[in-house]
């Protein structure tokens, strides 16, 4: 990425001459973020308000979309185990990818090759091809309507490309600093957590962004997996209030802002590690 | 793309036997976790769905029956009229792309504030598909601002969702709105390693800028084109659920039904199981197929 930043900032003139490409460009960018700003600025109106004048400021700012999707559809509930259910997959999958990119980066791991190939090869499994089998084995576990199983499929599904990804990211780091702190009598983990955690940062706080996205955004599993109304998840959530509440167009903007909102914060925040992760990430 | 790359060679550097055995267990050990669940709750549930397509069941009880469940669905009239709907949603794949390198060549122009652009570009692939989904759904819905736009010229509300072709439009609309801005990145990332000595000669020669983009720019790029290319179709064959899902719950009919939201359907609103699985089967191999195309285009590429 650093590379390409470097080639494009060396063709960037510094005068004006190209203001048709730019004017281009703002459109199409305008395509994006109007939508968006609509749905944001019209969240935050009631009804009568929006069906008025749906396209000017809102004559009257309030917060009672929120309100009455906090306090009567359970959104705010929603969106707790969505952060529980997402926090810990992303946590579970950092832990055992490391452990397992380590291993396949910098040990004579037996049978090797066979293993990356499997890691590899799944993540080209089809999503429907998944849904029945694993519908079937978490009811046969007793892990349907649990948020167990529900993090235990995001596990399942986000650990093949995220230890290719740490393999990847943990073979830069040179062997000698392993082979010193060896010397010095350093064990397995205390190796992973003083030279390979700190030395992989950068890939690791890639990950973990890309995972939680994932996690959160995530809707067939999180629909199917957990029905128990008090359990639900925010997608499924926002889902059914889509679907219920067709004509209160605000309402529902309140919804998606929510949803959208921690996309959009770690975006926002984190935009460096999610732009380096996206070579990698769309090759999945 | 990398996935070739990808398998590691040769280990550690050497060192005396005991410690490269105990290397070994306890590499061994830390891969083994990861590796269990991978294998249990990915490669395992591909066999059993195998395993459920030759079956007739309810989820508790497996009958074995062959072809059974495949014959039925290839008699079966709503498969083929699903089937066609997704060869429609295939209208998707060149508008993609078109936009997709449209906005590429643009950003690789000396433009600037182009790092900024390539944020707002990304910014719909962070959001789910049901935010987005909902987005389309809602602008285009009764009260919707398309309706009240049109609205304001006297236009009455048009039930965009009542009307399969309708339908179709808007939910392309939505892949596209949500897919270009991730692909022209990835164009980006083919255009910035093309040589820029290439440019220069051509400049020399005095190409103009379109004789350029169409004899040194897309052929440059052709690999990466033919990369987004099959991901988009594969997309369009696997991964249209959540858009069908909150958009048009795949009505009116089975106008908006598409191949992976039917598996769905037939998984938890019919009694056998096993037609679903059978369903899951054939998108799997139609997409391998695919991908084995995918690769061969791709090594033909390589040599030319």
């Amino acid at each position: 990425m650093a590379e390409e930043d470097v080639i494009i900032s060396k063709r960037i003139s510094s005068s004006w001459s190209r203001w048709p490409i730019f004017g281009v460009l703002v459109l199409v960018a305008l395509t994006i973020v109007y939508p968006l700003y609509f749905v944001i600025i019209s969240s935050f109106r009631p009804n009568a308000d929006y069906l008025q004048d749906p396209f000017g400021l809102p004559g009257v700012w309030s917060l009672e979309n929120y309100a009455s999707l906090i306090n009567t559809y359970g959104v705010g509930q929603a969106f707790m185990n969505s952060m529980f259910v997402s926090i810990t997959s992303v946590v579970c999958i950092l832990i055992l990818a490391s452990l397992a990119g380590y291993a396949l980066a910098k040990l004579p791991v037996p049978g090797k090759k066979q293993m990356t190939a499997i890691f590899v090869s799944v993540m080209l499994i089809p999503g429907p091809v998944l849904i029945i089998p694993i519908y079937l084995m978490l009811a046969r576990l007793g892990l349907v309507n649990t948020f167990a199983g529900l993090i235990l499929v995001y596990i399942a599904t986000g650990l093949p490309f995220a230890t290719f990804f740490l393999t990847l990211s943990f073979r830069g780091i040179p062997d000698e600093v392993i082979e010193a702190a060896r010397i010095d009598g350093a064990g397995f983990f205390r190796i992973m957590w003083s030279i390979i955690v700190p030395m992989g940062s950068s890939g690791l706080a890639t990950l973990a962004v890309l995972q939680f996205l994932g996690a959160w955004n995530e809707l067939i599993f999180a629909f199917i997996v957990v029905t128990d109304p008090s359990m639900r998840l925010l997608t499924p959530t926002l889902a059914s209030i889509g679907e219920r509440f067709l004509t209160d167009q605000p309402l529902v903007s309140a919804g998606l802002f929510i949803t959208a909102s921690i996309p959009l914060l770690l975006l926002l925040f984190a935009s460096k590690y999610i732009m380096q992760g996206l070579q990698v990430g769309v090759s999945r | 793309m990398g996935v070739a790359s990808a398998a590691p060679t040769g280990g550690g550097p050497r060192r005396p036997g005991s410690f490269r055995r105990r290397d070994r267990i306890i590499g061994l050990l830390a891969v083994l976790p990861a590796f269990l669940v991978v294998v249990g709750f990915m490669a395992f549930p591909v066999a059993f769905a195998l395993y459920i397509s030759f079956t007739r069941t309810n989820g508790l009880t497996y009958e074995w029956r062959w072809f059974e469940n495949y014959i039925a669905l290839f008699n079966d009239p709503i498969v083929l009229q699903v089937f066609l709907n997704n060869i429609t949603f295939l209208i998707s794949v060149p508008l993609v792309i078109f936009i997709a390198v449209l906005v590429s060549v643009l950003l690789f122009e000396r433009v600037r504030g182009w790092k900024f652009f390539r944020v707002i570009f990304f910014l719909p692939n962070v959001l789910s598909v049901a935010v987005i989904g909902l987005m389309f759904r809602n602008a285009f819905g009764f009260n919707g601002a398309v309706n009240q736009a049109l609205g304001l010229f006297g236009v009455e509300p048009i039930q965009f969702f009542t009307n399969g072709t309708t339908a179709i439009a808007i939910i392309i609309l939505a892949i596209v709105w949500s897919g270009f801005g991730i692909q022209s990145l990835l164009l980006l990332s083919g255009l910035t390693s093309i040589n820029p000595a290439v440019f220069e000669a051509a400049a020399i020669d005095g190409a103009g800028w379109w004789k350029r983009l169409w004899y040194i720019t897309l052929p440059n790029i052709r690999r990466v084109l033919g990369f987004v290319f099959i991901i988009n179709v594969i997309y369009t064959f696997s991964a249209l659920f959540g858009f069908v899902f909150v958009m048009t719950a795949g009505g009116p009919g089975f106008d908006t039904t598409t191949i992976d939201y039917l598996v769905y359907l037939r998984a938890f609103s019919a009694t056998n199981l096993g037609s679903g699985a059978a369903l899951a089967v054939l998108i799997f191999i139609f997409i391998g197929v695919l991908t084995v195309i995918q690769n061969r285009v791709f090594a033909l590429g390589k040599e030319d």
